[in-house]
């Protein structure tokens, strides 16, 4: 009966997710005619959708991996003691702005600064006589991207793993050094242990952020090969015209998520024991 | 859907290879005018039922006053355009100039949006106050609107002079201006400019040439491509050489993959920008640090036009009328023309000497536009999923 | 403070930093002749009637998207934690809907759904907007909460609560608030930028909200464009620190009222 509690949320989430979330899954089965058919699931699996997918989980990896954990550490080296107050409420207040600051503006001053013309990249080569370009770097490859896409996904993990950051108790820390522990086989033992949980959590949410952005991405590079580009281009653009094709790429991006959790759920478990 | 595009197709196909003697197109434009009327009728009929106390909005242009037309639109008091970017075709000043002359105001939803999402709104939003009145889609986007009952029949006054192939003959929907792929370019960073697809290859471009967006998703860039395919061995029915340019202009580094905006332009981080005319054209006063110079490419001429619709559940059906008037009357199609746009009554106000020598001459010379192909309804298909399946691999990240 | 921690702090900062500066430059340039330094672009969007509309409609939209999040999503959280742990994975699958679903495709389901809506919910911003970006907020919410909760010994801190003779009532707003103070500003903050952020949903829906205004000048307006960015990150910069301030002030009465650590 304890879960009677939650319904008001259920309620909400029917009403304001599921339902929506369903008529588009539907949408992925049907015809432009009336009718239902398999062949815009079937039509992922190949040329160019398949290598859009792919691009995609890679960019999304990638962000997620190099965001989790350098937000970790700038989280880390912000909050901990001996650090100043005002960096922490600095980072937290600039990070919750950052986390959403995407799109065209965010991809603009990405090629104002590290495009072939940007202001970076022209002072690196008249300054230091450093050629961005000539050592294969272009702000228009996966590369590029995955650079901007950290502006996002490094203030993300920042803002969600400060709490778990913040539940790490000093004490530990003083108890762990006075049994003789160095800082290694603290982090070892005791604080990776410990955070791991928030830790995966806020992966999967940079996974999920980066897989879903689109703003950024076709401002940056309007032909690069993500999915969720090509779901805009399908759905709302002015050349193709295929909203079935599109709901069907939503429909993939579903299962590509729903692996991931297949993931998580027993990691998360195995995790959980140890933050106990 | 496939029903009408296959119609307007076949028609089209045999105009041009001259099967129709003069007989049988005279038999078919009777039907369909006895068509015309006989559908008018029940047109008028279910919209008499659908505006409760309202009049019907009437089926043509010429069939009322242009006062009664005002006094009625009056009472609506009111515009829904959407997608109307005021720097596009000066649309700004358009709309601006129709708001004093008859004044009703005009709210332009999305000024960015797509001719796919001014579909969708139509949908969406029906029943509701802030739908759109007014739609101006892509040709293939209005083709699909009409087959899916999104439009509603208009003749403006001044229809029969709007080319036949620019035009749907049912009053669905009626191409409003046309423009010419161009190449424009930043004369501070660009000393030699390119005045044909040829130069845009040369190494000292590299890092510079972009398209207005994605030909996946940008009415402009497709144009670009195909433009491009003509001056490369290709045509208007095999885009493919079109591609490969592209292709070859990215493994040189000449080709960049941001889409043009005002802000790229404006900062020199787009200094060659292929667009539409009318967008280039417009970049010149609009940013004068830039010092934009546009040259239409001699060897590769392509015309696109964009279209003209009335949301058959339209919450102002008056007003959108009335704005038809305003679009197709001399005017209007003058105020096109001043945005560097090819008004579709362009050679009807020419034959009347009605377009000024300024408006003229502010644009590139007419011995180049005369010699811009225009691909059709099935060519630009055929483009386009030609476009969707090989551009990502030879072009994409 | 630690060298490592001044690496790391150093390493972000000029990360962040670096492409604002470029904006700003940007920013500073004149239309006319290219270059630096003038105040037009800054005077172009101050003087602008639909800059500070805009403003004026997503900031509030913001502090009701927040204020539902909260009143829907701590109650619940709080009460998986401590009654039915079981249904934790459940929500946090769910948390990842929002973001699987894109929101140029959900717009359509949501727009679908709602079509006969009584105009009072559908035509404003203020219940069909406000009612999705809850949903889009969610997944940060509840990732932030959770591991809010996680933190603190939610079993612990209620039965002391309840044994001393407080109701239901009490104790979530006096003892586990305060306790989750931070991880509930963390997903605040997420809310307040994402409503500050979000396009899609309120592009399609016809609504005018900031964003909107700031992708109409990114894609028409050249200079000006840079200095809207710079202005909307810092108005929203400052409205993230006063929520900070506003967190801190009742955070620190609570916090000495019930004597928490």
């Amino acid at each position: 009966m304890a879960w009677v509690a939650t319904v008001p949320f259920f309620a909400y989430a029917l009403l304001f997710l599921f339902l929506p979330a369903a008529s588009v899954l539907i949408g992925a089965f049907q015809k432009d005619t009336s009718g239902y058919t398999l062949e815009n699931v079937r039509a992922l699996f190949h040329h160019p959708y398949i290598d859009a997918y792919w691009g995609s989980i890679k960019l999304s990896l990638i962000t997620a991996a190099l965001g989790g954990v350098a937000g970790l550490f700038i989280a880390y080296a912000a909050l901990r003691e001996g650090t100043p107050k005002w960096i922490r409420s600095t980072l937290t207040t600039f990070s919750g702005v950052a986390a959403n600051f995407g799109g065209i503006p965010l991809a603009f001053a990405f090629i104002a600064t590290l495009g072939p013309l940007g202001v970076l990249t022209v002072f690196l080569k008249n300054q230091l006589h450093f050629d961005l370009t000539a050592h294969g770097f272009s702000l228009f490859s996966m590369t590029g991207i995955a650079l901007a896409y950290l502006y996002f996904q490094l203030p993300l993990m920042i803002l969600v793993i400060a709490p778990a950051i913040d539940g790490l108790r000093k004490e530990w820390r003083e108890a762990s050094s006075n049994l003789g522990a160095s800082q290694f086989q603290f982090w070892r033992y005791v604080g990776v242990p410990v955070l791991m949980p928030s830790i995966l959590g806020a992966i999967i949410l940079l996974f999920g952020n980066a897989f879903a952005a689109y703003a950024t991405a076709y401002g940056i590079n309007s032909g690069a090969n993500l999915i969720t580009i090509f779901i805009g281009s399908y759905y709302s653009g002015n050349v193709l015209n295929n909203p079935h094709l599109a709901q069907a790429m939503a429909f993939g991006m579903f299962m590509v998520l729903g692996l991931m959790m297949l993931f998580y759920i027993p990691l998360q478990r195995r995790a959980a024991r140890w933050a106990k | 859907m496939e029903d009408h595009e296959a119609q307007e197709q076949e028609f089209w196909r045999k105009l041009e290879e001259g099967e129709m003697s003069r007989s049988q197109m005279l038999k078919r434009s009777v039907a369909a005018a006895a068509g015309l009327t006989v559908l008018g009728s029940t047109g008028a009929a279910f919209a008499s039922r659908g505006f409760a106390g309202a009049a019907a909005p009437p089926l043509k242009g010429n069939s009322i006053s242009l006062k009664e037309l005002i006094a009625e639109a009056k009472k609506e008091g009111h515009l829904n355009t959407i997608a109307l970017p005021p720097d596009w075709a000066n649309y700004g000043e358009i709309m601006s100039t129709f708001q004093k002359k008859y004044g009703l105001a005009i709210t332009n939803d999305n000024p960015d949006g797509s001719s796919a999402q001014e579909n969708q709104a139509i949908t969406s939003l029906k029943g509701d106050s802030r739908a759109p009145d007014v739609v101006d889609v892509g040709p293939s986007f209005a083709v699909a609107g009409a087959a899916a009952g999104l439009y509603g029949k208009y003749f403006p006054t001044t229809f029969s002079t709007i080319p036949r192939a620019m035009k749907d003959t049912r009053g669905l929907w009626y191409g409003d201006y046309w423009g010419a792929i161009s190449i424009g370019y930043n004369q501070n960073l660009i000393s030699n400019g390119p005045a044909t697809w040829k130069d845009l290859l040369k190494p000292e471009y590299k890092g510079k040439v972009a398209l207005n967006g994605s030909p996946l998703a940008s009415n402009s860039a497709v144009s670009g491509v195909i433009a491009a395919s003509l001056a490369n061995g290709g045509s208007l029915a095999d885009v493919g050489p079109g591609i490969d340019f592209f292709a070859t202009m990215k493994k040189s580094g000449n080709f960049i993959p941001v889409q043009t905006t005002g802000a790229t332009v404006a900062s020199g981080q787009t200094p060659i920008s292929i667009d539409w005319d009318y967008n280039n054209l417009a970049y010149v006063t609009e940013f004068p640090a830039a010092r934009w110079k546009v040259n239409i490419p001699s060897d590769g001429v392509y015309g696109g036009y964009y279209a003209q619709a009335i949301n058959s559940s339209a919450p102002h059906p008056w007003s959108a009328r009335l704005w038809e008037e305003f679009i197709y009357s001399d005017q209007g199609q003058l105020l096109y023309l001043k945005g560097f746009a090819h008004p579709a009554r362009f050679n009807d106000l020419a034959n009347r000497k009605k377009i000024p020598s300024s408006l003229l001459s502010a644009l590139p010379s007419p011995a180049l536009y005369a010699k811009a192909k225009f691909a059709s309804l099935g060519q630009q298909s055929a483009a386009k999923a030609k476009i969707a399946t090989d551009w990502p691999a030879k072009v994409g990240a | 403070m630690a060298p490592s921690a001044v690496f790391w702090l150093l390493l972000g900062g000029l990360y962040f930093f670096i492409p604002l500066l470029t904006t700003l430059l940007f920013s500073l340039k004149s239309n006319q002749t290219g270059k630096c330094c003038t105040a037009a672009n800054y005077s172009w969007v101050i003087h602008n009637g639909e800059f500070w509309h805009t403003l004026k409609i997503s900031f509030l939209l913001a502090l009701e998207t927040i204020a539902i999040s909260l009143a829907l999503f701590v109650p619940t959280i709080y009460w998986v934690h401590l009654k039915v742990p079981k249904l934790r994975p459940v929500l946090a699958s769910l948390a990842l809907i929002p973001f699987v679903v894109p929101p140029i495709v959900m717009v359509v389901g949501l727009l679908k759904f709602y079509k006969g809506a009584p105009s009072w919910f559908y035509g404003q911003p203020w219940g069909f907007l406000a009612g999705a970006y809850v949903i889009l907020a969610f997944p940060y919410m509840f990732f932030s909460l959770d591991a809010g909760f996680r933190s603190i010994d939610v079993h612990t801190l209620t039965e002391a609560s309840q044994s001393l003779g407080a109701k239901w009532t009490t104790t979530l707003f006096k003892v586990i608030l305060p306790n989750i103070r931070s991880a509930a500003l963390a997903g605040s903050f997420l809310a307040l930028a994402i409503v500050m952020g979000e396009y899609t949903i309120a592009n399609l829906g016809a609504f005018h909200t900031f964003p909107i205004f700031i992708q109409y000048v990114n894609e028409t307006q050249g200079f000006p464009a840079g200095a809207l960015t710079l202005l909307s990150f810092g108005i929203t910069w400052a409205a993230m620190a006063s929520l900070l301030l506003v967190g801190r002030k009742r955070g620190a009465r609570a916090a000495v009222i019930t004597g928490a650590r």
